[in-house]
């Protein structure tokens, strides 16, 4: 265990004296401390801060009320996203990274467009040894939405992320004719019109993932996340998206982490609660 | 408040300097009682590494913006040309409508343009409002500001800006006194300063940066973001969606230029745990302010970097 008073003594030295002007390029990252701790433990270093923004236009009369999926706004998802990503590749491919980390993906849906926005932390090997080659590496940088917790271990396990793998999919909501409507307000009865519409979208979204993520060169998608609901312009339209990271194995096989079991002693504790008296103790 | 320097005479006795500060200010700073803004985890953190709390210090800045409208010089309707010379030497693309005149409504030019008027009443108020805090810090003869909370936001019903500082200021234990007695200062605290210490980085000071990108829209712009695939022509059927290349370059821009104006205070030295805010205000289809904010702490590497050993995975149980 270092002094760690010793060792801000000397930070503060390392003030006391004004620094001699530098024209070193300022490493730049969104980076936590413990990020960056780790990332460096695995032998890689931040480059510089990246971003991609895409701005696509979704045609009129596109939210119009129709049946079945609405392909061009899910064309224009995907167009939105594979140019920020395009975007964001270029930018690290400027400072040399091999890749992107710990990437904010934001989505915005709007009647007439779609912007979708990237950004985070373009990261190299310090000492320059990457798997896939440095020319290969440099030529198409990985993206991924991992942190760089998740960016360790991964690597750790003998795989690495090759690229954010996104499916989208619009779809109007289903409606019944007004006489199935009146039929059915009496019975308990599964509305499969419903069912089928929502069930397929969602598949659909999550297929597009899975081949954006083959596209890229990937073998399976980790850290995938799902979001649905109506847009908030056209109640009767309804949007899936799924993405996540696209992976693959890099090592001759998977590597186990072994992980060891703790059981922490600051868990949670029974406490009492005078609502507890209505019932069992309450957790906190 | 009037010297927002920061620079103080090393020589003068710790202690708040009467007649520059509120009177509330002087009065709670020369009290025996220090304050903190530190949780409690993060204040034994901070005892441990050797850093004595002095004061809860703060600064404070109410700006106005200046008007930019019409007779401004900065109105849409100028040459862009004149425009784009005007501003400074900033970012600028000028788009050309591909149509010929097609109407007075057409809109035959847009541009994208940084406006660093914007920037620089920005970057006044943060400035302003940091340098009070620090000011505060300096008169109580601190080392260093911790744990900073910086806040930019309306003023009740104002409609103007006001920049809001807080943090903790302290004494390095048996530490000199900063470069030319201007304390350092990070938005961390407690555990991460000391991993950050520990890590061999010393904090400098937060930095921030404001990039104001102005999209006037032209005519292409104009129907892409309002979902007519150019002039109108020709049903969604038959074409499908399109990159609106003027709206995401500005996009693109500010993200740059904030990064750019940041990496401008480094001076050589790093930017960790950085945060990137984007505000967008749409004025008219295509017509939009976009407000890039970035902010971090800048920190120097004093002594090589030690890697920690690979973490041991875990599984907690419970």
């Amino acid at each position: 265990m270092p002094d760690l008073r010793a060792e801000m003594r000397k930070g503060a030295e390392s003030l006391a004296t004004a620094a001699p002007p530098s024209q070193a390029r300022g490493i730049t990252s969104d980076l936590s401390v413990d990020e960056a701790l780790l990332l460096h433990a695995a032998g890689w270093e931040p480059l510089d801060l990246v971003c991609g923004v895409a701005v696509v236009s979704v045609p009129v009369g596109v939210w119009n009320w129709g049946r079945g999926a609405i392909s061009l706004a899910s064309d224009a998802h995907n167009a939105a996203v594979d140019q920020a990503a395009r975007a964001l590749r270029a930018e690290c491919g400027k400072v040399h990274g091999h890749g992107v980390v710990g990437v904010r993906v934001d989505v915005e849906v709007r009647t007439h467009h779609i912007e979708v926005a990237l950004v985070g932390t373009a990261v190299q090997p310090a000492d320059g040894n990457d798997p896939r080659g440095r020319d290969a590496a440099e030529a198409m940088p990985f993206v991924s939405d991992l942190s760089a917790r998740d960016f360790t271990l991964l690597l750790r396990a003998g795989w690495m992320p090759v690229g954010l793998a996104f499916g989208a999919c619009f779809v109007y909501s289903p409606r019944r004719t007004a006489g199935t409507a009146m039929k059915q307000s009496t019975q308990n009865i599964e509305l499969t019109n419903y069912t089928e519409a929502m069930y397929s979208a969602r598949e659909s979204a999550m297929e597009k993932m899975q081949e954006s993520a083959l596209e890229a060169g990937g073998e399976g998608v980790v850290e995938v996340k799902v979001t649905e609901g109506p847009m908030s312009f056209a109640r009767h339209a309804v949007g899936f998206t799924a993405w996540g990271t696209a992976v693959k194995l890099v090592a001759e096989q998977h590597q186990f982490v072994q992980p060891q079991m703790i059981l922490p002693l600051d868990d949670a504790v029974v406490t009492f609660e005078a609502q507890s008296l209505r019932g069992a103790g309450k957790k906190r | 408040m009037t010297d927002l320097t920061g620079s103080v005479d090393p020589a003068a006795p710790p202690g708040p300097a009467a007649g520059d500060l509120p009177e509330a200010a002087v009065r709670r700073l020369q009290s025996d009682a220090f304050s903190s803004g530190l949780t409690v985890p993060d204040f034994a953190a901070c005892l441990d590494l050797g850093l004595e709390p002095v004061a809860l210090v703060q600064g404070f800045c109410v700006m106005q913006w200046g008007w930019y409208g019409p007779g401004s010089g900065y109105m849409r309707g100028m040459s862009p040309y004149a425009v784009a010379s005007g501003s400074g030497g900033g970012y600028s693309e000028t788009y050309r409508c591909p149509h010929g005149f097609v109407s007075a409504e057409h809109r035959t030019w847009g541009q994208n343009l940084e406006q660093p008027w914007v920037e620089a009443a920005w970057t006044q108020g943060y400035s302003s409002a940091y340098a009070r805090m620090i000011e505060e810090a300096t008169d109580m003869g601190a080392h260093g500001v911790i744990g900073v909370v910086d806040r930019v936001g309306t003023l009740a019903d104002t409609g103007n800006t006001e920049f809001h500082f807080l943090g903790t200021a302290v004494r390095v234990d048996g530490g000199p006194p900063p470069a030319g007695g201007v304390p350092w200062s990070t938005y961390l605290a407690g555990q991460r300063l000391t991993k950050s210490i520990e890590a061999g980085f010393m904090p400098v000071a937060v930095v921030a940066s404001l990039a104001s990108v102005r999209v006037w829209a032209y005519c292409m712009t104009e129907y892409l973001m309002e979902g007519q695939m150019g002039m109108g022509w020709g049903g969604y059927a038959s074409s499908g969606p399109q990159l609106v290349d003027q709206v995401s370059k500005a996009h693109m821009a500010a993200r740059q230029l904030a990064r750019k104006h940041v990496r401008e205070q480094l001076v050589g030295d790093e930017l960790h745990g950085a945060t990137i805010d984007v505000a967008t205000r749409e004025l008219s289809a295509g017509d939009e302010v976009i407000d890039c904010t970035l902010r971090g702490n800048r920190v120097r590497r004093f002594k090589d970097f030690d890697p920690i050993p690979a973490p041991r995975p875990t599984v907690r149980l419970g």
